[in-house]
């Protein structure tokens, strides 16, 4: 016979902070409000490399981006790489949308194109210790990182049919940007960096409105309150980034420039600096 | 075929989406879509508390799990179940230990799988079958052979659990937010949250008996209102808002196993909360 408290099944040593407590009650969501967590893999930087601005150039961007990063590696920087999709996810997402597919489908279908460029790289990584890092792999990145190896990753989070509708359109709002910052969000590491073709942040996108200024520093706050119909990186991030306990803020730089990872990996000022708020 | 287009130095292929930024309001204003398709439109989800209805064991398990077999005949039905007391402990461990939130995520399911094998387990005679994510495609596989697949809430986001809206450490999604979601892509024709009250109250009906029930809602109002407490996530609420397929949620008591089969047959038994974006 099992004993009970409360009409439930209840036996020794399960009382807890939270066994009397609703997980959605305000007051015992507040009690953790301010506890804090271990950072995971604190020297860890989290590079993402673009798809439809880096990877769709090809070779003429591609290589020497990955001479810079084997390079930082060699001198000592560690990093996951996460890739985004570009061009061929447009597509498909076009095709999605088309025949009126859910957001679940459309993210669970944008994985693949930055899967595909994952492999890519670490197919010319390969001799530098290159290795694909699937995400049930995450918990093996210290073995990965031990051996001198740099872990190769889809940008996409796997949130996949679990990707929630968005307020406005059916597009998923957690692509690539996004998934590689809640996975540097969890991981409380170092840095997070997004390698594009534009020197960071623009008042609206440079390659349509050759107006457009160039932002070397802003809020992301200020981004969502500002009503800037284009900018650099996914909303979705800009949001997490508002309620984010420890990655603070990010950075832009321009790949197609030499000596910009480098530098910003070394600490320097170049690109944008997005801060939260 | 698309003719590569390497004007700008990157290779496009011209489709609606070619050269625009996903991160252009107007663009994403432009994809919208009132209603989109589903994958297994005749299908119900009956979301089954696990602190609700799983900690009190055979009492409440074993009538509802003999209502889900009735049922079976008349309804497709998806199984899915949270994790209750052991996702609390779980919790509350982890927090002690300094966990991210995104560690709390990846681990919480495990207790929910427990749950899910129990209930597995008991419908086994009448045909439930553990339904994981990687099979969530091959439904109608086990629909079409009478079977009733049985499956956990909590939606995979694991390590990359968002940070929480509140600033707490505890994950925002929680077993309503990942079978809602389910229920969104199949576009199930009922998503019944199966708890151990009538449905939802102006507070907490165990603690203050001044409490009163409120038959329907919107999400948008529910959330306005701010209650300091939810018999289900409050997350669920803000999903539900935008919904596209399930614009409706019904609450019911599990208690009463009576009011599952009447909620399946469309029956208002509990609280109903409709997304306040309905649309034609």
């Amino acid at each position: 016979m099992s004993q009970k408290k409360d009409g439930k099944i209840w036996i020794e040593g399960m009382e807890n902070a939270l066994s009397d407590a609703s997980l959605s009650g305000h007051s015992s969501r507040a009690a953790f409000a301010d506890k804090q967590s271990v950072a995971v893999l604190p020297n860890l930087w989290i590079i993402k490399i673009g798809g439809q601005s880096i990877m769709d150039r090809g070779a003429k961007a591609v290589h020497p981006i990955l001479a810079e990063l084997v390079a930082a590696k060699n001198a000592g920087t560690q990093f996951i790489l996460g890739t985004g999709g570009g061009t061929r996810a447009r597509h498909i997402y076009s095709l999605g949308l088309d025949l009126k597919l859910p957001t679940g489908v459309l993210a669970h279908l944008g994985s693949s194109v930055p899967m595909q460029n994952a492999r890519m790289l670490q197919l010319l990584m390969a001799n530098d210790g290159g290795v694909i890092c699937p995400a049930d792999d995450v918990d093996r990145l210290p073995f990965i990182l031990n051996s001198g190896c740099i872990p190769i990753m889809s940008g996409m989070p796997p949130f996949e049919f679990w990707e929630k509708n968005a307020d406005v359109g059916l597009i998923p709002s957690n692509r690539t940007d996004a998934g590689v910052y809640l996975l540097a969000e969890f991981l409380g590491a170092r840095g997070v960096l997004y390698i594009k073709d534009e020197d960071g942040l623009y008042t609206d996108d440079p390659k349509k409105n050759p107006s457009a200024k160039f932002v070397p520093e802003t809020t992301a706050k200020a981004l969502l309150e500002g009503g800037q119909d284009d900018i650099v990186v996914e909303r979705a991030v800009l949001q997490h980034m508002q309620r984010a306990k420890k990655i603070r803020e990010i950075r832009i730089v321009n790949g197609l420039k030499r000596g910009q990872i480098t530098a910003a990996l070394r600490g320097d000022n170049v690109g944008t600096l997005i801060r939260a708020n | 075929m698309s003719k590569p287009m390497p004007d700008d130095g990157r290779t496009h292929v011209r489709s609606g989406l070619m050269r625009e930024s996903l991160v252009s309001r107007k663009l994403l204003e432009q994809t919208d879509g009132e209603t989109v398709k589903g994958m297994v439109p005749d299908v119900k989800l009956v979301a089954i508390g696990g602190r609700s209805i799983m900690d009190r064991g055979a009492e409440a398990i074993l009538p509802l799990v003999d209502m889900i077999v009735a049922q079976r005949p008349r309804h497709r039905m998806v199984v899915g179940v949270g994790g209750g007391a052991r996702a609390r402990h779980t919790y509350a461990i982890g927090l002690d230990l300094g966990l991210p939130v995104g560690g709390l995520a990846r681990i919480v399911g495990g207790v929910e799988e427990n749950n899910r094998d129990i209930l597995q387990f008991l419908l086994a005679p009448h045909g439930g079958i553990t339904l994981i994510k990687e099979h969530f495609r091959d439904l109608q596989l086990f629909l079409n052979n009478g079977m009733i697949p049985v499956c956990i809430g909590q939606p995979p986001y694991h390590f990359w659990e968002p940070p929480p809206r509140d600033g707490a450490g505890i994950p925002d999604n929680g077993p309503d937010v990942g079978l809602y979601q389910m229920a969104e892509i199949i576009g199930a024709e009922q998503f019944i949250l199966v708890k151990d009250v009538d449905g939802v109250y102006t507070d907490n009906p165990t603690r203050n008996p001044k409490a009163t029930l409120i038959r329907e809602t919107t999400a948008r109002d529910l959330l306005a209102r701010d209650l300091p407490d939810l018999p289900i996530e409050r997350e669920l609420l803000h999903t539900l808002e935008n919904a596209r397929t399930v614009r409706h949620v019904q609450v019911i008591n599990g208690l009463k196993p009576d009011n599952l089969k009447r909620a399946l047959d469309g029956e208002h038994v509990g609280t109903i909360i409709r997304s306040s974006r309905s649309r034609a």
